[in-house]
C-alpha cells in the first residue's frame, strides 16, 4: 500500500496534475479571499474556509479521474492485481495519495489565514474547527469521486461521472430547502454541506467528523466491492 | 511447482475454460499454444491472480492462490500481452516501485534492481523514461518487472508479440535464459518460437486442453517419423525393398543419379525403429548408407492435427 501510495504522489508531481489542482485551488480561493476578506475588510475566516469547500465540487474529480482509467490505459493494472498488494490495499493507496495532495493544497492556502493574522485578529480554535471540516468533506468527497473514477472506462468519463455526482450533492442541499417532511430530513442528513456548518460556526461536532469518515469509509468499500466484480469478470480495474 | 487443477472459468453465457488441469515442473519452461479465443489469456489472468477462477484451483508449491493470493503472488512474475508500464517513470524508478509492490526487503533493493538491469541488458537505459523507449526497450523493461522480487514462476503472455526479428530473437534468448533459473509458463501462437524454447506444450482450444507433450514427445509420440535417404544404389531396386519393410508406410520423393538414390521414407511412429531394419536390408543387399536424417515433426503438424480433433468433437 505504501508503495502504490508514494507512486501515486510523485505521479501527481511527474505530471501537470498536481499542479493544475493546487494551482486552480489556489488562485480560486485567492479571488474568494480578496472579494471575501480583503473588499469587505472583514476577517471572517470561516466564512470564506466554508467558500472554499464549494472548490471540492469541482477540483477533487481532477485528483482522482486519473487513478483508475491510467491503470487501464497503460495495463499497469494488471500489474497490481498480480502482485502481493490486496484490492482494498490498492484503493486506500491510491486514496491516500490524493488525500495527501489535497492536505498539501490546504496546507499551502493557510498563507491566506496568515495574511489576517498579520493585518487583523484570528481565533485560532475556529480556524482550526472550520478548515477540520474542509478536510473532512474533502475526504469524503475524494472517496465519492475514487468510487465515480472505479466505474468509468477514461479519465474523461471519470471526470464528468465524479462532477456529476458532486453536483447532484450540491443540488439536492438546495432543493433541501424548498422540501419539506421526511425526505428534508434525509438530504439534510445526507448532505456533506450541511454536516459542515457546525464547524463553520467554530463548534468540533463530533457527529460531523464520524459521518465524514463513514462517507469515506463506504464510498471506499464500495469501489473496492465493484471493482472485485470487474475483476471477477476478467475486466481487471 | 505449478499446478492446475480443474480450472473453469466462465463469462456469462461464454465458456471460456473448461474443467483445464495440468502441472508445470520446476525449471521447465512450458508453452501454452492455442488460436486466439482459445482461453490463453484467461488461464494465464487466473495463474497469477488477477482475475479469481470459477471452480478449480492453482497450487504454487502446494499453496492454493484462493486461500493464500499474498503469498503465492510472491512466486509468480507476470508479463502481460502488454508491458505494464507507467510512462512518466524512468526504468530505475519502475523498477525500484515493482521492487516495492512485490515486498522486497527495502535495504536489498538497490543490488536487486542492479542484478535484474544486468540481466535484461537494461543498464544503459536506467534512466530513460518508459515511454520514450522503444518497443523492444519496453518489452525488456515488462521483463524486468516480471523478475522482481526473484518469483520462482514467470509467466509470459505473448512476449514477442510486435517485435521486430532482431528484437524477437533478443527476447527469446534472454526467456531460454531465464528458463535456466525459473519455472516459465509461455504463451504464443507463434507456434516456431514455441518449439525452440519450450521443453513441452499445452495446447488449449475452445477452453480445453486437448494436448500436453513434452517436445522430445512431439516426435516419440508421433503417428509418423519421416526419414531422408541416400543410398549409393550398387543392385536391386532400394526403394521397393524398403517399402516391403513392415512399418515402412511410404517411400516417396526418388531421385536416382551417379549410381546414388535419394528418397523420403515415411515409417509408422509406433512400434520398433524401422531404422534398424532398414540398415539389415540394405546391408544385405550391399546398398551403403550414405545418409539418414531424421525429419522432426513440425509442431505446426500436431498443432494442426490436434486443434482439428478438437473442433471435429465439438
Amino acid at each position: 500500500m505504501t508503495a502504490i501510495w508514494s507512486r501515486e504522489v510523485k505521479s501527481y508531481f511527474h505530471t501537470p496534475v498536481g499542479y493544475v489542482y493546487m494551482g486552480v485551488f489556489l488562485a480560486l480561493s485567492g479571488v474568494l479571499f480578496d472579494v471575501q476578506i480583503l473588499q469587505q475588510r472583514s476577517s471572517d475566516l470561516p466564512t470564506l474556509i466554508g467558500q472554499m469547500s464549494y472548490l471540492w465540487m469541482l477540483l477533487c474529480p481532477v485528483l482522482t479521474m486519473r487513478l483508475m482509467a491510467e491503470e487501464k490505459q497503460n495495463h499497469t493494472d494488471q500489474l497490481l492485481l498480480s502482485s502481493p498488494a490486496s484490492l482494498p490495499g490498492i484503493v486506500v493507496g491510491k486514496y491516500m495519495a490524493a488525500v495527501t495532495v489535497q492536505l498539501l493544497t490546504v496546507l499551502l492556502s493557510t498563507v491566506l489565514a496568515g495574511i489576517v493574522w498579520m493585518y487583523g485578529r484570528i481565533y485560532p480554535m475556529e480556524l482550526l474547527t472550520a478548515y477540520l471540516g474542509l478536510i473532512l468533506q474533502g475526504f469524503a468527497f475524494i472517496a465519492l469521486d475514487l468510487l465515480m473514477a472505479s466505474l468509468a472506462f477514461s479519465q474523461v468519463t471519470a471526470f464528468l461521472m465524479a462532477f456529476g455526482a458532486n453536483l447532484l450533492l450540491w443540488m439536492l442541499d438546495m432543493v433541501s430547502g424548498s422540501v419539506s417532511g421526511p425526505l428534508a430530513s434525509v438530504i439534510s442528513f445526507v448532505s456533506l454541506y450541511v454536516r459542515n456548518e457546525p464547524f463553520l460556526m467554530g463548534q468540533m461536532s463530533f457527529a460531523s467528523i464520524l459521518f465524514d469518515l463513514a462517507m469515506a469509509a463506504l464510498f471506499l468499500v464500495l469501489t473496492v466491492y465493484g471493482m472485485d466484480r470487474k475483476r471477477r469478470r476478467g475486466a481487471h480495474l | 511447482m505449478l499446478e492446475v487443477r480443474h480450472l473453469t472459468k466462465r463469462y456469462d453465457r461464454v465458456l471460456a475454460l473448461d474443467d483445464v488441469s495440468f502441472r508445470v515442473k520446476e525449471h521447465q519452461v512450458m508453452g501454452l499454444l492455442g488460436v486466439n479465443g482459445a482461453g490463453k489469456t484467461t488461464a494465464l489472468s487466473i495463474i497469477t491472480g488477477c482475475m479469481p477462477p470459477g471452480e478449480g484451483q492453482v497450487l504454487l508449491n502446494g499453496m492454493d492462490m484462493q486461500e493464500q493470493p499474498r503469498a503465492c503472488r510472491r512466486l509468480i512474475g507476470f508479463l502481460p500481452e502488454e508491458p505494464p508500464l507507467y510512462n512518466e517513470m524512468t526504468v530505475e524508478e519502475y523498477l525500484h516501485f515493482v521492487c516495492r509492490l512485490r515486498e522486497v526487503e527495502k535495504t536489498e533493493i538497490p543490488e536487486h534492481v542492479e542484478e535484474i538491469l544486468e540481466k535484461t541488458a537494461l543498464k544503459d537505459m536506467r534512466r530513460r523514461i518508459l515511454g520514450h523507449l522503444s518497443r523492444g526497450y519496453r518489452q525488456r523493461a515488462g521483463i524486468a518487472q516480471a523478475l522482481c522480487g526473484a518469483p520462482p514462476v514467470l509467466v509470459l503472455d505473448e512476449p514477442t508479440v510486435g517485435l521486430d526479428p532482431r528484437q524477437v530473437t533478443e527476447i527469446r534468448e534472454m526467456i531460454m535464459e531465464l528458463g535456466k533459473e525459473h519455472t516459465v509458463l509461455f504463451s504464443s501462437h507463434i507456434l516456431t518460437e514455441v518449439q525452440q524454447i519450450c521443453s513441452g506444450i499445452l495446447i488449449l482450444h475452445q477452453g480445453r486442453l486437448i494436448h500436453e507433450a513434452d517436445m522430445s514427445g512431439l516426435e516419440d509420440g508421433a503417428e509418423k517419423q519421416t526419414y531422408t535417404m541416400v543410398v549409393l544404389e550398387t543392385e536391386g531396386d532400394v526403394p521397393a525393398a524398403i517399402r516391403s519393410i513392415p512399418g515402412v508406410r511410404k517411400v516417396r520423393g526418388i531421385q536416382r543419379g551417379e549410381g546414388r538414390c535419394r528418397m523420403t521414407v515415411e515409417c509408422s511412429g509406433h512400434g520398433d525403429d524401422v531404422r534398424v531394419r532398414i540398415f539389415h536390408l540394405l546391408s544385405s543387399m550391399n546398398a551403403p548408407i550414405l545418409q539418414l536424417s531424421a525429419q522432426r515433426n513440425s509442431l505446426e503438424d500436431v498443432f494442426l492435427r490436434v486443434t482439428g480433433e478438437g473442433e471435429a468433437k465439438s
